[in-house]
């Protein structure tokens, strides 16, 4: 049934989840644009971001404290990162391997399946949730959790700051000079390998923030990653690989669509009208909306 | 190399010598099958229960009953179906066929049960569904496929006479498309229709997988129900619970929660603020009468577990025994001869009520189905053992 206001609380709430899921998008792009990979396993960083804010606030911090809890779960997931791709991804270019990007699937999907395992041998097979004690907002005639709107304005201000960081630091530099061409920032003198570590923690950092903020919302337990990544890969494909901003806009069309797919037309099918706007792009424009074109020697 | 050759011969002699020794040993125990969901995106809360109702029913034969058929101890042989079909049948396929069970039970996902019958059919192990109410599961009438669960014609017994007594008009079902949330759904809809209940339905179905339901909510809340039915399994059930918290459904709306799962222990953990005044269906409640066998159960479960057994626990427990009862019965591992037992015999299980797989028309066929009852819970982390019970439906027409 239409009526304007379910438009409208639709509306928002397409929009608000596609800011949240272009988090995730926007650390695969970000780790592909720099280290050349994507990192199947962006789920399970995801996941163990939502364990970390769960433990932190669970037993250390309360409630309260979330807004301390997230940097350190996203701090502590960008970590583990840093110390996985000397092990898992250095390889890839300190040895002369033919054939990286098959490489790259293969540590990354065996990454996945150990991450996965490991939490649900550790976790078990419940559910947690840090909980919240943020009230109900209302935007506009829409009532939304305190906690998904608090991960909206975090997500936001995230965005903004990974922004800033990447156009007016030496760091940012060094990472679009290596996003452009490692060879040619090899040569500005430029330690390509440690940029990749740090590309690499940053990625699976934002994963891990996306999961600290989403942890009160979509509950925390070993798989919690996965519907996450599929939406995260569906946005970088409508926006374009290595596209920060095309990250962002793709995650609220996504949104967006899905949602209203869902109120207006059949809601079993919500997932199937983002596959049709991933379709619908790959058709107009197959490297997406903000995508270019690359040679690669 | 002649001294390290012979001690080479003399390790393979051991090794074939201890190989032929636990081939005799396996001949000595009886291999009972149990599949469950032990990983996403099954529930695997519900599988642990399950098996640990199972673990205690080999206790129980191995230990109390001295085994079966003549002192032979029996086996549990776990396989995860993951909730997935394709899982589940391979699953089945192993268990039947390598790890040569007498029986496969513990079913949770009504897909996973459907689609192992079929294989069931062909194969002729026996099958015992634990906790799985699609119609098709026993409506096909294939010999090996029996179940011990309340089905849905009978749970949509038990939620219309809760509507009747209520006084509820409009009814909003939010139902996720797999075989038990289309099949509740279906079925509501059939006996809505046929027994003229009057009821105005609403519909909205979402995909499993799905981590936002704000649009299906809010489409409910425009439809002013006087009840929402809760028809998803695992965390689908409980993003329902907390969406419709936001969107303002609850607790102004009554929801009534098709399984039993706020009887776990987690129920409370995720929903402490906004869980009171859920209703929900149960299939045991301490004031009923336990068995003999289902004392033992209960007792050896909180000494082990030290918390109170609960239905899947339980029904686990008694399908285990059922089929190591069948065993003793046919004196037999054959396939074929348990599921004569099966048809033919009467067992015991947890409930003070004896157990007949009878060979009835329509979904009651090899189907036996605890008493249905709902549940409500009127206070912030109530024990499920003294909330308030609403009503005790026993169903079934044969």
């Amino acid at each position: 049934m239409y009526s304007t206001e379910l438009l409208v609380q639709t509306l928002i709430a397409g929009v608000m989840i596609g800011v949240l899921y272009a988090l995730m998008a926007l650390g695969i792009t970000f780790i592909y644009s720099i280290v050349k990979m994507i990192n199947w396993a962006m789920g399970e960083f995801y996941m163990i971001g939502s364990f970390a804010q769960y433990l932190l606030v669970v037993y250390l911090l309360g409630p309260d404290f979330w807004w301390v809890a997230v940097p350190m779960a996203a701090l502590s997931v960008f970590l583990i990162g840093a110390v996985l791709e000397p092990i898992l991804i250095k390889p890839m270019f300190r040895q002369a391997l033919e054939r990286k990007d098959e490489y790259a699937t293969v540590v990354t999907i065996a990454l996945l399946l150990l991450l996965r395992n490991l939490a649900t041998g550790i976790a078990g097979p419940n559910q947690f949730t840090p909980g919240s004690n943020l009230g109900v907002v209302m935007l506009g005639p829409l009532p939304v959790t305190g906690a998904r709107f608090a991960a909206f304005l975090c997500t936001l201000a995230a965005l903004t700051l990974f922004y800033v960081l990447l156009k007016r630091t030496w760091w940012g530099l060094a990472l679009r000079a290596a996003a452009q061409s490692r060879i040619g920032a090899q040569t500005s003198g430029v330690d390509i390998l440690r940029l990749d570590q740090i590309a690499f923690g940053v990625g699976v950092g934002l994963a891990g923030l996306a999961g600290a903020l989403l942890a009160p919302e979509f509950q925390v337990y070993p798989t919690n990653g996965v519907v996450t990544t599929v939406k995260g890969f569906e946005i970088i494909v409508i926006g374009g690989l290595g596209s920060i901003p095309g990250a962002l806009i793709a995650g609220v069309m996504l949104g967006v669509v899905e949602a209203l797919g869902a109120a207006f037309i059949a809601s079993p099918y919500q997932n199937v009208y983002g596959f049709l706007l991933v379709l619908f792009v790959l058709l107009i424009k197959p490297t997406g909306l903000f995508g270019e074109r690359v040679r690669q020697a | 190399m002649k001294p390290f050759t012979r001690a080479l011969g003399s390790i393979a002699i051991i090794a074939l010598a201890g190989l032929s020794g636990s081939a005799q040993a396996a001949d000595d125990t009886v291999k009972i099958g149990l599949e469950i969901p032990l990983s996403p995106p099954g529930d695997p809360a519900a599988g642990q229960l399950i098996r640990r109702g199972a673990e205690l029913a080999v206790e129980y034969v191995n230990t109390v009953m001295k085994g079966v058929s003549g002192g032979k101890k029996i086996e549990l042989v776990v396989q995860d179906s993951q909730g997935k079909t394709d899982v589940g049948v391979a699953a089945y396929r192993k268990l039947a066929t390598e790890d040569k069970v007498i029986g496969v039970t513990g079913f949770f996902h009504s897909s996973v049960n459907i689609a192992v019958n079929e294989v069931a059919k062909e194969i002729g192990v026996p099958t015992i569904a634990t906790q799985t109410s699609a119609a098709d599961i026993t409506a096909k009438h294939y010999e090996p496929a029996f179940r011990t669960h309340a089905i849905d014609p009978i749970r949509v017994e038990a939620f219309l006479e809760f509507t009747k007594k209520m006084g509820y008009k409009r009814v909003s079902m939010v139902a996720e498309t797999t075989d038990y949330g289309i099949g509740i759904s279906e079925e509501m809809e059939k006996q809505n229709k046929e027994t003229k209940a009057g009821l105005e339905l609403q519909k909205i179905t979402f995909d499993h997988a799905a981590t936002d339901l704000t649009a299906q909510l809010l489409q409910v809340k425009a439809f002013k129900p006087d009840l929402v039915i809760n028809i998803g399994v695992g965390a689908p059930l409980d993003l329902i619970i907390d969406q419709a918290t936001t969107v303002g459904l609850l607790p102004a709306t009554p929801m009534l929660v098709s399984y039993d799962a706020p009887v776990r222990p987690q129920f409370w953990k995720l929903h402490e603020k906004n869980g009171a005044g859920i209703y929900f269906i149960a299939y045991f409640s301490p004031k009923q009468k336990l068995s003999d066998i289902g004392a033992w159960m209960a007792k050896a479960y909180k000494e082990k577990y030290g918390e109170a057994a609960i239905y899947s626990s339980l029904n686990g427990f008694g399908d285990v025994m059922i089929l190591a009862q069948a065993a003793d019965m046919a004196k037999s591992t054959d396939p074929k001869a348990i599921i004569k037992a099966l048809e033919t015999g009467t067992f015991k299980t947890w409930a003070d009520a004896p157990v007949t797989f009878p060979d009835a028309p329509g979904v009651y066929y090899h189907n036996w189905s605890p008493p249905m009852l709902i549940l409500h819970y009127t206070k912030p982390n109530e024990d499920w053992q003294t909330a308030e019970i609403i009503l005790e439906h026993v169903g079934g027409k044969h």
